[in-house]
């Protein structure tokens, strides 16, 4: 970094990391290519370009001020979009190629595992639970995952799934409700356990329902003719 | 060099916090160009490819069903507003940022055609695309490092360094690849061997105007 941005009560130790971690990214990036270029199966490169889209994110990084950790999440929202486009693309490319029937989660693996068939119902259970005493963003993901615990275990087993179409009009509704805590946060100061909880649940509600919809879109995807 | 030398006159301010966006005419004119089209794409329809067959007179006609077309059609309504957004906006990031998501619209406007070696070349130009996001970012961090700030504005009135020079030739590098131009045309050239004539132009006219407007701040900045 150049010497005359950076304040004076910055320790040396931390201005002169710069350096290191711009290089270390730099490093990272070229190992991933490096693997792109060995690599001819489609979905390992797209797996490995993901590598290289985590060595922006440390370069990036590197700058270490507010406003470099300003710019982390949309670069993260804009590689994950990427490459959901690209998963997108390969999907629909590879089932033009078979053209197989339409199927609830499309497993390219068989998956025959004990865990599906023992007490999956009660993991699930187990899973939710704990990510609604979680809330928020983390407990959203737990939560998800233990939806699609529940769904896996149910296909797995062979019986039948039921489909909610609702599912994408929770996650909105839920959002609403997160930004609705946003706002009160600021305009009412006071009553900031509300608007704390409010976001903290339309958060959870939001992305559990999001990890849900997965399955339902790779499943409208492969039903598109 | 002066913002004053290459965009016309300054006509205005609008002061956003950090963010201070500037009006002169090369942008308004940028911007208002691309809305029209933008415009004029969300009312037309898309043509039906003719191709003569092989051996007899027959010919055969290669038309986009309604879903298809609905798609096609908002994702590219939502190209031409990111384009529009890059060519108003004052801010080194936020360019940035409104490139890649007209890289991923690109990707989105092809990704429901049935032919399997266009979805190929389509998915050749997103990995492109995606590991030109380092650069591009990179590229942005570096000149964020370099002087402290992002805003064009102040950037323009900021001496040039070796650093900052640096950072804008990467980012040059990922708007390159982002936009598929030169180096990298081979993969998105493929992707428009396909019908749906309006909506693909925009993923050219994109990459052209966002060119365009990359040079103009590489020009301001150093």
């Amino acid at each position: 970094m150049v010497a005359s941005v950076i304040p004076q009560f910055v320790p040396a130790f931390y201005s002169s990391m710069y350096t290191t971690a711009l290089y270390g990214g730099l490093i990272v990036a070229f190992i991933g290519l490096i693997g792109i270029a060995m690599e001819k199966r489609d979905i390992q490169i797209l797996i490995l370009t993901d590598l290289v889209g985590l060595a922006m994110l440390i370069v990036v990084a590197a700058v270490g001020t507010d406003l470099s950790e300003a710019l982390i999440l949309p670069g993260l929202v804009v590689e994950l979009a990427e490459i959901m486009a690209i998963s997108e693309i390969l999907i629909s490319r590879e089932m033009r190629k078979v053209d197989e029937g339409t199927s609830f989660t499309p497993m390219p693996l068989k998956i025959d595992m004990e865990i599906m068939t023992t007490a999956p119902n009660f993991i699930a259970l187990i899973l939710i639970a704990y990510g609604v005493f979680l809330s928020g963003f983390t407990g959203g993901a737990v939560a998800g995952g233990g939806i699609v615990i529940y769904v896996l275990s149910r296909k797995v087993r062979g019986l039948p799934i039921f489909v909610l179409d609702g599912v994408g009009a929770i996650s909105g509704i839920s959002w609403c409700l997160w930004i609705i805590g946003f706002i009160f946060f600021f305009l009412l100061p006071q009553y900031w356990l509300l608007s704390l909880f409010l976001a903290a649940l339309g958060l959870l509600l939001k992305v559990a329902s999001k990890i849900g919809l997965i399955g339902i879109l790779m499943r409208e995807e492969y039903g598109r003719k | 060099m002066l913002i004053e030398d290459l965009g016309g006159n300054i006509l205005g301010t609008i002061p956003l916090g950090d963010i201070v966006l500037y009006l002169n005419p090369l942008h308004l004119f940028l911007f208002v160009t691309i809305l029209l089209f933008t415009a004029l794409i969300s009312i037309s329809r898309t043509e039906t490819q003719v191709e003569a067959m092989f051996g007899s007179l027959d010919e055969n006609k290669v038309a986009v069903g309604l879903k298809e077309f609905k798609q096609r059609r908002f994702l590219a309504i939502i190209c031409g507003i990111a384009t529009a957004g890059a060519m108003i906006t004052g801010d080194l990031f936020n360019f940035t940022l409104f490139m890649a998501l007209i890289g991923i619209v690109n990707i989105g406007i092809v990704s429901a055609v049935k032919q399997v070696d266009v979805l190929n070349s389509a998915y050749q130009y997103g990995l492109i695309a995606m590991m030109c996001g380092l650069p591009l970012f990179g590229g942005a961090a570096i000149i964020l490092a370099a002087t402290g700030t992002l805003s064009l504005f102040e950037l323009a009135s900021i001496p040039a360094n070796p650093m900052m020079i640096f950072g804008a030739l990467v980012m040059l590098v990922g708007v390159a690849g982002e936009s598929g131009i030169a180096p990298f045309f081979a993969s998105k050239a493929e992707m428009f061997r396909t019908p749906g004539s309006p909506f693909i132009l925009i993923i050219h006219l994109s990459s052209l105007f966002i060119i365009v407007r990359f040079v103009e701040i590489l020009l301001t900045i150093l």
